[in-house]
């Protein structure tokens, strides 16, 4: 090829390799940063419970009595949602490494079984049977009980 | 509430019929197990329930959103696009202890056969399980496989090569005695 190698097109030639290396540049920064954000999505963390607001707020007879009503309905309204109970402690005890503290009035059949997250463990120690606590947590469904899992005690 | 009166009859209907002692709990103990080249995958459930009597049967129920995940995406999956929790949100099981009345060791080995419903599909299946007698408990274990597309588990081609096509299940069940 024949071409007038003057310093103008010297200059032009790598003022276009700069810019195809500007674009190549970005490219790489899009593609690394899609699969940072890509990476960080599979590995999102669960919800933070403590920090998150609760969807409901209620007693913890008034829940056991949407389940026995209802207990389609109150699956569909309550199932996988951040629900806070407040109720008495009938029992406290542990399941492999655990804490379960389950939430029931005396003569009540069922009660609300609360699987509480490793770090509340150290909370618990503070609690009795018999006291009124409140417990945040996500609610699975109903069985002879309501059903919680990844509790924590609330302040 | 018709599951309640289901069980709590089941529970009578038991009761009048062979006048037996019944066992059961409340913390079964259920996990499954995908292995695949891309990963392993592991969700445990701690709040199944688990009824026998003393001539063999057996019934589970379990709620599909107490099985925890360590990855959230995994359990969010999991719930809402293969099992589909919000329209069968409980597995169950009922079935019958081969052999119950006849074991005699503190540790026999037997085999469990029945019904398994997941995803609104019902499946006979049949599983080797240890049965311990001990503290005056009844402590069921054993394991076994299933396979996700017998249960209409609708896995997208995305992830297909991160979720085994075969499953294998855990089961640590310890009954104590049911006092009225």
């Amino acid at each position: 090829m024949c071409r007038k190698w003057n310093l103008k097109t010297i200059k032009k030639t790598i003022r276009v390799k700069i810019t195809k290396f500007k674009i190549l540049i970005g490219i790489f920064f899009i593609v690394i940063s899609s699969l940072f954000l890509l990476l960080k999505y599979y590995n999102k963390p669960h919800k933070d419970i403590r920090n998150l607001k609760a969807d409901y707020v209620l007693n913890a007879q008034y829940l056991l009595n949407e389940f026995q009503q209802d207990e389609d309905s109150a699956t569909k309204k309550y199932t996988n949602n951040i629900v806070q109970v407040k109720g008495q402690i009938f029992e406290i005890s542990t399941l492999n490494g655990n804490s379960v503290i389950t939430l029931k009035k005396q003569d009540s059949e069922s009660s609300i079984i609360c699987h509480l997250l490793p770090e509340d463990n150290i909370n618990v120690l503070k609690l009795k049977k018999g006291q009124n606590v409140a417990i945040k947590g996500i609610c699975t469904g109903f069985l002879l009980d309501v059903i919680m899992v990844r509790c924590v005690i609330d302040k | 509430m018709k599951t309640y009166y289901f069980l709590l009859l089941t529970i009578l209907f038991l009761n009048q019929t062979f006048s037996q002692d019944k066992y059961f709990t409340k913390e079964g103990y259920i996990s499954f197990f995908s292995h695949s080249r891309v990963e392993d995958i592991k969700a445990e459930n701690n709040h199944v329930l688990s009824i026998i009597d003393t001539t063999g049967e057996i019934a589970v129920q379990l709620l599909m959103r107490s099985f925890l995940f360590k990855k959230a995406l995994m359990q969010e999956h999991f719930n809402d696009n293969y099992i589909e929790s919000h329209k069968y949100p409980k597995a169950k099981f009922k079935g019958i202890i081969l052999n119950f009345k006849e074991l005699d060791e503190e540790i026999n080995e037997t085999r469990i056969i029945g019904v398994l419903s997941i995803h609104g599909i019902n499946k006979e299946i049949s599983t080797k399980a240890i049965i311990n007698f001990q503290n005056e408990e009844i402590i069921i274990t054993g394991e076994f496989t299933v396979e996700v597309v017998d249960f209409n588990i609708k896995i997208p081609s995305v992830v297909i090569n991160n979720i085994a096509k075969t499953i294998l299940i855990t089961f640590e069940l310890r009954h104590k005695l049911y006092i009225k």
